[in-house]
């Protein structure tokens, strides 16, 4: 196999400046990211910054804002009020969200300790669609072996990460997604779609070439040791 | 010798799957983009000096609307290099005959084909990110040099907005470019009438060939390829074969051969040569006997060929028909042709590269290929390594979680704002993040990250104003500013940046006094106008009454300030006079302020002048080139009776482009007297991928062509 070939730094350095984009494109990403992600009042005073006409009204920022807050404190009674306040299709129509909320509630009254009211609400509630589907049974038999463990440490990662904020912030983030769909609104940040093209991209080209690698946490080119 | 490696394609993000959603759904983007109709795929921007380059118009197609994208293609002004030996770097390229190879085959012009030249880039290769980059000719006509100095900058154009400033200084607005000449890539477009069996005749119009011999055997089997192979570029290409013989059951073969493939075989016998062929129906991969793949065709059959650089198999259509995939590792290591062997007397075939549309509904089949590859991308994690400019391949992958995502998200976001100065959306973004995330660890992206908000405020607040300043044409202020903040800016670089300001102050001392000149003449032309008017309308008894009123007055101050606002192209500072002038009670105040204009616009003129001959002597030791010839532009605005008007390189020191671009300087010089970075790691982000997908398509990873960042990330 030849060696891989290299694009010295000033090259790439050159073709860095040669891409075209312009500070009115980056805005619209930033906005793209001020929306979807609930960042309300900054997008309102983005808006007025940088001059950019806001892509949704912001109230619907605010009520959807409003739910995350509430399934993130564990409320996700009021959650799901929100929710069908804002329109009651959603849940109607996606089943697998409306399990996922019924598993949150599940998991915080577990939480709470408060176990005969959680039994109680998985059989009732739970059981019937776990039955509907061997993904839902799965995940319920998953939320129902926390009741296993007396205290949450002590259970294994796989099932104590139930009881984490990291799973608070995901179902939030799915209810997130379907709300901005409902509203034809793009449910993916533009940023998010952009690191993963570069992972790819550099992925790809690591392969064959060597070159700058930029350091995107510091915004930097890497000084990279060319061969 | 590429190797691949599989990319995952479950998602550890945690997210929702989002395969319900294609990327291209429709969703309402932030505002109409009326400036966006036409856009190089990559951001392209040639790299040769303006001077050095012609200006062309190419007949780029019109684009056919597919149902996913109602953008439409607008004829383009493009600039090329004139000098074909300038080229300061040619691309990595491990096939390089693929770029505008001066083979043998190429050097004989094909112009008796010239009338198979008369059609568009088929539509759908304008699913390919490369698609401007995919020509089917050369232009064959040059505009002379001259020509260019048009294109620049016009003063006039004004944006409406306050927040005007763009970092783009050294961008040419994306519809005045094309993709530099190294990169571009030909297109099959005809049959090559050197790279063909002698037992072949190619028609003049290139599409057509026909079998000449007598015999009916192996042995008499003649092919034919394309002057042009196919660039991976297109991510898929394809075309389709029409044919006139007789048979029913065609000794037809149609597929794909490589550089140096026998002309005395059909596709598919030999290595490196690939066909369908019609008498039995099967397909040949450099074999002798071919496997079972499709129904047999002939006489009246329209079949179509293609091939798919992200999955690098063939596929072919019959009468409109899909077949199937077909064929491993097509395409991976050489360059194809187009290629059609025939071997029976009598059988005549007629190709279609796109000069008409085509029987198979291709342009859905290449969507569906590409939102295929975009989902694949997006089902991917984000890897920690490749964020922070390490090697994959020592490091091995490390995902990243979803709180560390968003930590990257916010930080990229953050010094983004902070970096153009949005003082107000800073606070409210920094004040809306939830408690969750502030809890979070902050380990590995979010360590040193956030600034002390106190502090960052006024900062903002203080770059913001000078960068501010500057736009408005407040130098001094500007000046005065960053001297009492940021002395180290004026300082660096021998004083440079402070010369660029005081030569920007000159300029706008200038243009005031053409501004005041203007209006003197303006006055006096009125004045000769009224005088005229005076002497015909001498009868006029209402006229007469204004006059005794001495409404003359206050008309002339209308005129005064009424041509003011329309001829000042953007905010001159408001001259002291023209107010005096109005209130002036005396009946001949007409007189007395024409004088007094003239004596404010000499006084002007001298307060310019004398400001240039005192910047002339701090600067006259000076001997670096930029400074002499920036020096020597500034002075050269004062031969212009209207330097906006004059364009060229002269509006690129006076307009107020040029203005803006210097505010930009000024602030990127603030930022980086700080220690930060002169652009913000998310526009460092999307150079960065943009310029590793342009690479990836140069070397011919058809994938790549899939991957459209500017049509995903900024248009969708």
């Amino acid at each position: 196999m030849p060696p891989k070939p290299s694009i010295r730094a000033e090259e790439w350095d050159r073709r860095l400046q040669e891409v075209q984009i312009t500070k009115n494109d980056l805005n619209r990403l930033i906005m793209d990211y001020l929306v979807i992600e609930g960042y309300k009042s900054a997008a309102e005073e983005f808006s007025q910054e940088a001059n950019l006409a806001p892509p949704v009204d912001f109230e619907s920022i605010e009520s959807r804002m409003d739910i995350r807050e509430a399934l993130q404190r564990g409320d996700v009674e009021d959650a799901i009020i929100r929710v069908n306040d804002l329109n009651p299709e959603i849940l109607d129509t996606n089943p697998a969200l409306y399990f996922r909320l019924q598993q949150q509630k599940l998991i915080e009254l577990i939480r709470l300790g408060r176990i005969s009211e959680a039994l109680e609400f998985a059989q009732e509630e739970l059981a019937p669609r776990g039955e509907e589907s061997p993904e839902f049974l799965s995940e319920l038999e998953r939320t129902m072996s926390l009741l296993a463990f007396e205290a949450s440490a002590a259970a294994p990662a796989g099932i104590s990460e139930l009881l984490s904020p990291a799973q608070r912030m995901k179902t939030a983030g799915e209810v997130n997604a379907a709300i901005l769909e409902s509203l034809s609104q793009g449910n993916e940040v533009k940023l998010v779609g952009l690191l993963k093209l570069l992972c790819w991209g550099e992925m790809l080209l690591e392969e064959r070439a060597e070159f700058r690698k930029l350091n995107v946490v510091e915004g930097s080119l890497v000084d990279s040791v060319l061969v | 010798m590429t190797s691949h490696i599989p990319i995952p394609a479950t998602s550890s993000s945690g997210r929702a799957p989002s395969t319900s959603r294609s990327p291209f759904s429709s969703r309402s983007t932030f505002s109409s983009r009326s400036t966006l109709s036409s856009r190089s795929p990559l951001g392209f921007r040639s790299s040769v000096a303006l001077e050095n380059a012609i200006s062309l118009t190419l007949p780029f197609p019109p684009h056919r609307s597919s149902s996913a994208d109602h953008r439409s293609f607008e004829p383009r002004v493009i600039r090329a290099a004139s000098d074909s030996s300038h080229s300061p770097c040619q691309p990595l390229n491990s096939r390089s005959s693929s770029i505008l190879r001066p083979a043998a085959s190429q050097s004989i012009p094909s112009v008796q084909h010239s009338t198979s030249l008369s059609f568009l880039r088929p539509s759908y290769l304008e699913n390919s990110a490369f698609r401007q980059l995919l020509l089917l000719e050369q232009p064959l006509y040059t505009i002379p040099s001259r020509k260019l100095d048009s294109m620049h900058t016009h003063p006039s154009a004004l944006p409406a907005s306050s927040d005007s400033d763009d970092d783009s200084t050294a961008t040419p607005p994306r519809d005045t470019v094309l993709p530099p000449k190294e990169y571009s890539f030909k297109l099959p477009t005809c049959w090559s009438d050197q790279d063909r069996h002698n037992l072949l005749n190619v028609s003049m119009s290139g599409r057509e060939l026909s079998y000449q011999g007598t015999s009916c055997g192996d042995k008499d089997a003649a092919a034919a390829r394309t002057i042009h192979p196919i660039p991976p570029a297109c991510g898929i290409y394809y075309y389709e074969v029409e044919i006139l013989g007789k048979e029913h059951k065609s000794h037809i073969s149609i597929g794909f051969a490589g550089h140096g493939v026998k002309f005395s075989r059909l596709p598919g016998w030999e290595p490196n040569s690939w066909g369908y062929h019609g008498d039995d129906g099967c397909s040949f991969a450099a074999e002798k006997n071919g496997t079972s793949y499709g129904p047999t065709y002939g006489a009246g059959d329209i079949i179509g060929c293609g091939i798919d650089f992200t999955s690098h198999r063939a596929f072919f259509t019959k009468n409109g028909s899909f077949i199937g995939p077909v064929f491993e590792n097509i395409g991976k290591d050489i360059d194809l042709y187009p290629s059609v062997g025939l071997q029976h007397a009598g059988e005549i075939i007629r190709v279609n590269f796109g000069h008409e549309s085509f029987k198979f509904d291709i342009d859905s089949h290449v969507q569906q290929q590409r939102n295929a590859v975009w989902n694949k991308i997006l089902t991917r994690p984000i890897d920690s390594s490749v964020l922070e400019g390490r090697s994959m391949s020592t490091t091995g992958k490390t995902t990243l979680s979803d709180e560390q995502s968003k930590g990257v998200l916010n930080k990229l976001v953050l010094t983004y704002l902070v970096h153009h100065g949005y003082a107000k959306t800073v606070r409210a973004f920094q004040k809306q993040q939830p408690d969750v995330l502030a809890a979070q660890d902050t380990d590995i992206v979010m360590d040193d990250t956030i600034p002390e908000t106190g502090g960052m405020d006024k900062d903002i607040e203080r770059r913001t104003r000078i960068v501010n300043s500057v736009i408005s044409g407040d130098i001094d202020s500007a000046i005065a500013e960053t001297k009492k903040h940021h002395p180290v800016v004026l300082q660096s670089e021998d004083h440079l940046m402070l010369f660029k300001l005081r030569c920007r102050k000159f300029v706008e001392l200038i243009l005031e006094t053409t501004e005041m000149k203007k209006r003197i003449k303006t006055l006096k032309e009125s004045r000769a106008e009224k005088r005229r008017y005076d002497e015909i309308g001498n009868g006029d008894g209402e006229f007469w009454m204004g006059e005794e009123m001495g409404m003359d007055v206050d008309d002339d101050a209308v005129g005064l300030m009424s041509t003011s606002p329309t001829t000042i192209p953007y905010n001159a500072p408001p001259l002291r006079n023209g107010r005096e002038k109005a209130v002036s009670p005396d009946g001949k105040g007409k007189d007395l302020s024409s004088v007094d204009a003239a004596v404010q616009y000499e006084m002007a003129l001298n307060t310019a002048i004398a400001y240039g001959q005192e910047l002339s002597n701090d600067y006259k030791s000076d001997t670096r080139p930029e400074v002499r010839q920036l020096f020597k532009q500034t002075f050269g605005i004062v031969a212009w009776e209207d330097p906006l008007e004059a364009g060229g390189s002269v509006a690129s020191v006076v307009s107020y482009e040029a203005r803006v671009n210097l505010a930009n300087e000024l602030n990127q010089a603030i930022l980086k007297s700080q220690g930060r970075p002169a652009r913000p790691a998310l526009e460092m982000l999307y150079r960065q991928t943009a310029a590793c997908l342009l690479q990836l398509g140069t070397m011919g990873v058809g994938e790549a062509a899939f991957a459209d960042i500017s049509r995903e990330i900024l248009e969708s």
